[in-house]
Parts: C-alpha cells; structure tokens; sequence
C-alpha cells in the first residue's frame, strides 16, 4: 500500500531530534559568524571608544544579542552589518555615558586636586595629534564616523563596506569624501 | 581661478581619496609656490588622518574575547529550558490536583458500597452484638440481699460481671434504648454499647437489733484506806 505524505513549507519541527539537529546547525552557523565577526565588532567599538575593555564589553553584548536575534539574521552579510551598526551604537551609548561621568567627576574636583599637566604619552606629537582626531571624529556626524572606521579596517573595501551597510557605493564614497573633508578642516 | 579656488580643489581631491589632480590644478602648482606648499600640508594632513583613523581600529582583539562570548551564549541558552522545565513541572501539578479534586467531588458514598471496609464491619458487630444482647446478659449473682441492696445504692458493680463499658437505661426506656442500638449509623466508628437490664434491688426493711450491754460489775479499789 502507497503511504501519501504531506509536506508543508514552513511547517512546525515535529520530533526532539530535528528540533535538536535544528539547534545545532543554529549553533554550528553562529560559531561560523562569530569566528568572522567578533574580531569586526570590537574593533568598531574600539574606534568609538579608544578603550580596549570597554570595547570588548561593548562587542560581547552586541554579539549576543546578534545570537539571540540569529533567526533572522543567517544571510551572512545582513548578519555582518546588523551586527556593525549594533556595535556601533552600542559603543556610542557607552561613549555618551562615559563621557557624562567623567563630566560630574570633573565638576567634582577641587582645582588643585586635577593633573598637574600632560602625561609623557600626551607629550608625544603623535599623541597629540591622535588625541585631536579622536575629537575631530567625535563632532562628526554618526553615518560618516562609522563609514570612515569601517573602510579603516584591514581587508575590508568600499564595496564590502557597501553591502555590510546595505547602501549604495555611491553613498559610501560620499559619505566618506564628506568625513576626511571635515576632519582636515577640524585639524589643519 | 584665484588660489583660493584651486586649493578647494586640491582638498577635494584629496578627501575623495582619488590623488590624481586636474591637469589645471596640476599646472597652478608648478607656478604657486604657496599653493604647493599647502598642497604638500594637506597631502601630510590627509595622510594622517588615514593612518590615525587606521590605529583607531587596529587594536589587538583580546584573546578572551571569543570565549567570553561562547561563555554568555551557552548562559543565555540555559535558563530558558530550566524556565519550560520548571513550568512544565507546575502544569503537571496542577492537572493532578484538578483531576483529584473533580474525583471527590464525582463520589459518592453509595459507591462505598462495593467496597467493604473497616467501619462497615464495625456497625455490623454493633449490630450482631445489639441482637444477641438478651442471650449474653449475666445472670444474678448469688449476693446477700443486704450487701445487694447497699452495693446498687453505691452504684458498685461486681468484679465478675463488669464489661469493659456498661450503659445504664432506665426500665421504661430500654425498649427505645435497644432499637436506637440496632439503628446505630453505618459509617464510622461507634462504641459498642451493651445493654443490660438494671439489677432490681431488694428494698427490705434491715431490723437493727437493740444494743445490749453486759452486766457491769463494779469492784472497789484494793489501797483504798481512806475511810
């Protein structure tokens, strides 16, 4: 005798094991993104903070809430640049926050109880230079700042660039002529 | 075009990151000593920015970065499966608590019928004991009226034919006391009751004889010299 099986798109996963070999293969993909991504995350971050472990804090809590919204996220490029623009405002939330503290704490402060003066590192003309930028960079408007860092980081081009963001090349180069141009004139 | 104009240019071309200048542009540098000299400034200046903004976002990633992650995604996996577990526990309890609570209320004691228990037999014994009552009532005992009659007055009853309880109905009402014995519920525990015809007392009239007293014999003191 024939046995008829009906088989519906989309259909509920029926038996544990399928459900457990569903989670798995969620598991396996995840890894492979973390693997890629991880690395991207903090250095997005570290760009806005300029501070190492609150920069890895920022990228763990953007990774796990990637992981916990992953259903909808499995195309590779959706997930890279979901999880760009969460890191990203995620370290700018951070960056405001810190910002506001270090405010009250200086309000705080008696004027003779302040550093007495620049540190050897912020001697540095480098440093000096870095500490300008950081600042210069800090006025710039969010989507030009986060198209100048991700077209910074090795291995990525303007086209990859493009699709993390899911904007057209022409905007990214726009976007990024507009962020040097501002800089310069910030710096010169 | 005055320096003014070329040198919008010269950052223009620079910011765009395309490096090739205008062939006009190109030739007012050769003639402009002081728009060259910008243009090697902002070429310096563009260059920095560049590598600056690179060194923003070429720090080392902390090794421990990854792990941490794995760490808080296998945390964030656990909780909701003990969440589901617990309330599948809390499900399961209620559903057995409704379904015992729905088998009282559906029983009745008719049902108990079937099933024969312990306080079932107990009200039969009652019964049975009830009925054979008149064949295992004591017989008199052989006691001297009076003691009898001092002793039911008292309210003592003799060692050899005291039961362990023991109701005392009056005559008129043992008839009734009997059918109430025999009607006795049958769910439950009861007392086994016993009844027992009042002990009739002798009320003789006890003769108490005069008190008699010897002859008294009175005999003088023997030192008796007063006189």
């Amino acid at each position: 005798m024939r046995e008829l099986v009906l088989i519906q798109p989309g259909r509920v996963l029926e038996g544990p094991s399928e459900r457990e070999s569903e989670s798995s293969r969620a598991h396996r993909e995840f890894e492979e993104r973390l693997a890629e991504c991880g690395p991207l995350a903090f250095r997005v971050a570290y760009g806005v903070l300029r501070h190492a472990a609150d920069a890895e804090d920022v990228a763990q809590e953007a990774l796990l809430k990637a992981y916990r919204n992953f259903g909808r996220l499995r195309e590779p490029a959706r997930f890279r640049g979901w999880l760009v623009r969460i890191a990203f405002r995620m370290a700018l939330d951070r960056w405001r926050s810190v910002k506001r503290r270090e405010k009250r704490e200086t309000e705080g402060e008696h004027p003779e109880h302040r550093a007495a003066g620049p540190t050897a590192e912020e001697l540095a003309v480098s440093s000096e230079f870095q500490a300008r930028l950081g600042r210069a960079m800090e006025e710039l408007p969010e989507k030009f700042r986060l198209v100048l860092l991700l077209s910074a980081i090795q291995g990525y081009t303007l086209e990859e660039v493009s699709e993390m963001l899911g904007i057209p090349m022409g905007t990214v180069k726009s976007r990024l002529f507009f962020a040097r141009k501002q800089l310069a004139e910030k710096l010169r | 075009m005055s320096c003014e104009g070329y040198r919008d240019k010269l950052v223009d071309a620079l910011a765009s990151g395309e490096g090739s200048l205008g062939r006009e542009v190109a030739g007012h540098l050769l003639l402009c000593a002081e728009c060259k000299k910008f243009y090697e400034a902002q070429v310096h200046l563009f260059g920095a920015i560049d590598s600056g903004v690179r060194a923003m976002v070429d720090e080392t990633v902390p090794l421990s970065l990854l792990p941490r992650v794995r760490a808080r995604v296998a945390e964030a996996d656990t909780p909701p499966r003990a969440w589901r577990l617990t309330w599948g526990f809390a499900a399961a309890a209620i559903a057995a608590a409704l379904i015992v609570s729905v088998g009282l209320l559906m029983w009745k004691p008719d049902d108990a019928n079937k099933f024969p228990d312990r306080s079932r037999v107990v009200a039969q014994d009652v019964r049975s004991a009830a009925a054979a009552m008149p064949k295992q009532l004591p017989q008199p005992i052989a006691t001297a009226p009076k003691h009898a009659a001092a002793n039911a007055r008292l309210g003592r009853v003799p060692k050899e034919t005291a039961p362990a309880s023991e109701v005392l109905v009056l005559a008129e009402e043992r008839a009734a006391f009997a059918r109430f014995v025999s009607d006795l519920p049958e769910v439950g525990d009861v007392a086994v009751a016993y009844t027992r015809p009042a002990m009739d007392v002798d009320d003789e009239a006890v003769e108490l004889a005069l008190l008699q007293i010897n002859e008294l014999e009175v005999k003088p003191l023997e030192s008796s010299n007063w006189q």
